[in-house]
């Protein structure tokens, strides 16, 4: 029963780095897609439109984080386990790894999509930059939020 | 602090000195030009503001094509921060009448036709070249092909490999002696190749006519290609460097002509721009024979200065200032103290205050501070960002105000960071308890050390929370401040104070769970504020009944309150990621630095691309998140913007600085 522990913790690493990592993929590819077009009018927006682009990638690095959080707690990594290895713990990990793996998933596309609208925005108007920041970072706070959960969720297994 | 008060300024000034007076007010920079919304016949430009208008458009043609050729210095991220020469209006007066900017254009505009022209010429011979390449030894010369003979035709095409020998077979067998046929070498894997047939004109039409039932298609072959195939290669091959020769020759001359003019292009560039402004401002004004009247919005801590400046021209100008009225829409200047200065970058990304508003950067300077701190929160990661923007702030001394209060804004943030780092123990995360050598300044790091907030994250959550019920209850009294000023007394005690007061009821009886003595208190509190609430919220609406039942409904906004209280667990959240993505990194570098021999090497390598990384990363969501908690959970209670920044006429510079000593003339 211990393997079987370590195997859903495992499991809970994956789907955590996995799926936010892939949401970011897919958000920093439709961003990018937008940045390219703009920047072939304006090459010299490169700079406004790479910190748009990066926007998305969040979400992927609070997957590792998770990730990494729960290999931590099965001692796959670096020292001893900070867990009791049964399988329920093992279950109760790989349960506090989806929000972040859903959320992050969904939102790291949908951060992406704004994040595209908003470098068609600076590409008429520059000046507005601190508004089309803050409109990506409005979905993001709903990874943030999971990131927030998957945490304290992990922190409470022992 | 605030937005400053400004008064109309109407000043009437003879015809005469409507210039000088003009360039007084843009030397002080303190006056709008003012704009009024009605309609008005716009004048034809004068002469000399059309002239203007021409030279801008040069210098600006002068400078799209010669600036790529130039070298300059000074890179253009250096003069954006200041690094600019410093002239005098009377100096840029007397380049201006001595530099030809339409001679040096038509200059430029010849030498750019030249290479337009020897580019196209040189894309033309690259074409033929691939044609002749295609063609490989052709028996004939290329004129028989181009222009033929009385008697003979010559046909050039493409045809499809694989029928290449059905179309040789039936030629020949169709027209004997009268056809020559010639194919080109061709690869493995082309598809087509090029084929030539010559023969009698009286056959031409027929063949060609079997030949497209083949797939064949006739090309026609430019007529100036005239000799044998190798000849033709070897005089277009000369042509070709000759040509790029005569390219590199303009692009010489371009180069030549860049160093000479674009220094003196851009100082003019800045005058012409400057005398615009100045001109195009007057043409607001009203005109009769004799006398202009000018209006301008003037912060009124500057009267007496105006007045002063103006004084030389005391006998032909009239000064009249007056408070701004009911349908005037003045502009807001924001004036605030040293200390808050950096965070104006923050509101004006948001939008101007309104005039007679509130401006908020006083009110979010410290919240902005604070949270900036937490959703970083590393010490380590704090210094990096300070020792980075002061080396830009100590570098480029003479930065213009933007630039410089937005990087005084990371200075602070950076020492925000670097306190709530010292407070929770964390310096590039764990670094000091895992580097072997640094474990010296273990006890120095515990000292002020408070919290941890990975040992503990709920007590680190309930700080982030109160923090934000403290900013909406702030925000709340803020707006209830504003509707007092403005006299809305319903506004102030029944929207905001009784919001105010239900919600400490509902936090008093959370507190109660714990504490059961106050629960009393808690349900005393809280039951006032549900009938303020419900007895006032509905009060825009007809009939007891609807009052009554909007009044209810109002109560379900709780939960967007509580909705924003939630959204700053965001501070514990992004802290702690810092953290221990910083961590992770500290542990791959020491994971690495096991392997034999090379591991060092990997280990600094992960440990300095890792943290570089992180901060970036780290520093880009403090300051969103930070900032996006000032703009949707606390400006939502009582700021919208929508004002209009003061925009004074002044010297609007590109390139250089405009130096105070020397008058104009």
């Amino acid at each position: 029963m211990e393997h079987l522990g370590v195997m859903l913790t495992i499991l809970g690493a994956a789907l955590a780095a996995g799926f936010a990592g892939a949401g970011s993929a897919i958000g920093v590819g439709i961003a990018g897609e937008s940045g390219a077009g703009v920047m072939t009018e304006d090459p010299g927006k490169f700079g406004l439109v790479l910190l748009l682009q990066a926007l998305p990638g969040t979400q992927g690095i609070y997957g590792l984080l998770i990730a990494f959080f729960a290999m931590l707690k099965a001692g796959l990594i670096g020292g001893e386990p900070t867990m009791a290895i049964t399988w329920l713990n093992g279950l109760g990990v790989l349960f506090a790894c989806l929000p972040i793996a859903i959320a992050g998933y969904y939102s790291g596309i949908a951060q992406g999509k704004t994040s595209a609208a908003c470098i068609q925005m600076i590409a008429k108007r520059p000046e507005e930059t601190g508004k089309a920041v803050i409109l990506p970072a409005m979905v993001e706070t709903y990874a943030v939020l999971a990131l927030l959960v998957s945490i304290l969720l992990l922190n409470g297994i022992s | 602090m605030g937005v400053a008060s400004v008064r109309k300024l109407e000043l009437y000034a003879h015809n005469t000195v409507v210039d000088d007076v003009l360039a007084d007010l843009q030397k002080l920079g303190c006056c709008e030009v003012f704009v009024s919304g009605e309609e008005r016949d716009v004048p034809d430009s004068p002469p000399v503001v059309a002239d203007l208008d021409d030279k801008i458009s040069e210098a600006r043609y002068l400078l799209r094509l010669l600036e790529p050729y130039y070298e300059d210095e000074v890179s253009s991220m250096a003069r954006s921060f200041g690094e600019r020469p410093e002239l005098s209006l009377k100096d840029m007066r007397s380049l201006s009448e001595s530099f030809d900017v339409f001679s040096e254009a038509e200059g430029v505009r010849c030498l750019e036709r030249k290479l337009v022209e020897i580019r196209s010429d040189m894309s033309k011979t690259d074409g033929y070249l691939s044609l002749l390449s295609g063609l490989g030894d052709l028996p004939y010369p290329l004129s028989l092909i181009s222009t033929g003979t009385e008697q003979v035709f010559g046909a050039l095409g493409s045809i499809p490999v694989e029928n290449l020998g059905s179309w040789k077979e039936g030629l020949t067998k169709a027209f004997k002696g009268d056809v020559e046929l010639y194919s080109a070498p061709f690869g493995v894997k082309d598809k087509e190749t090029y084929v030539v047939m010559v023969g009698l004109r009286s056959v031409e039409s027929e063949a060609v006519k079997i030949s497209s039932g083949l797939g064949f298609s006739r090309m026609d072959l430019p007529e100036d290609l005239l000799l044998s195939v190798s000849e033709e290669r070897q005089r277009l091959l000369t042509l070709k460097e000759s040509l790029s020769a005569g390219i590199s020759d303009v692009e010489a001359s371009m180069k030549r002509l860049s160093n000479e003019l674009v220094p003196d292009v851009r100082v003019l560039s800045d005058y012409w721009n400057i005398l615009s402004d100045r001109l195009g401002s007057a043409e607001q004004g009203d005109r009769t024979d004799n006398v202009t009247v000018l209006g301008y919005w003037v912060p009124s801590s500057e009267e007496e200065n105006i007045k002063k400046a103006l004084s030389p021209w005391r006998g032909f100008t009239e000064l009249c200032f007056s408070d701004p009225g009911e349908d005037d829409d003045p502009p807001s200047l924001l004036t605030n103290p040293e200390w808050s200065l950096p965070f104006e970058t923050l509101t004006k990304l948001y939008g101007a205050p309104t005039y007679g508003g509130p401006d908020p950067t006083p009110l979010l300077a410290p919240f902005f501070f604070l949270f900036f701190g937490m959703c970083l929160g590393d010490g380590g990661y704090g210094l990096i960002m300070v020792a980075f923007f002061m080396f830009f702030l100590k570098k480029f001394k003479k930065m213009p105000s933007g630039a410089k209060s937005f990087f005084s804004l990371f200075v602070l943030s950076g020492v925000a960071a670097t306190l709530v780092g010292a407070l929770t123990g964390s310096w590039m995360g764990d670094m000091v308890d895992v580097v072997p050598f640094l474990r010296f300044l273990k006890p120095l790091k515990d000292l002020p050390v408070l919290l941890i907030p990975m040992n503990d994250p709920m007590a680190f959550l309930g700080i982030s929370l109160v923090f934000g019920i403290f900013q909406i209850f702030f925000g709340m009294a803020i707006a209830m401040r504003e509707c007092l000023k403005k006299g809305d007394y319903m506004g102030a005690f029944a929207d905001q104070l009784g919001w105010m007061v239900f919600l400490s009821g509902l936090l008093l009886m959370g507190a109660s769970a714990k504490v059961p003595s106050i629960s009393w208190l808690a349900k005393t509190v809280t039951i006032v504020g549900v009938v303020a609430l419900v007895s006032t919220q509905g009060r825009s609406k007809d009939g007891l009944l609807q009052k009554a039942i909007s009044g209810v409904l109002s109560l379900y906004n709780v939960t967007s309150y509580l909705g924003d209280v939630l959204s700053y667990s965001r501070l514990l959240a992004l802290g702690l990621a810092t953290s221990a993505i910083a961590m992770i990194i500290n542990m791959l570098a020491s994971l690495s630095s096991s392997i034999p021999y090379v591991g060092w090497i990997i280990a600094i390598i992960l440990f300095l691309g890792g943290h570089l990384f992180s901060v970036a990363v780290n520093v880009l969501g403090a300051f969103v998140h930070s900032l996006r908690l000032q703009y949707v959970e606390f400006f939502s209670k009582f700021y919208a913007g929508g004002g209009r920044l003061f925009e004074p006429l002044r010297y609007n510079t590109k390139y250089v600085t405009v130096s105070e000593d020397g008058r104009e003339r």
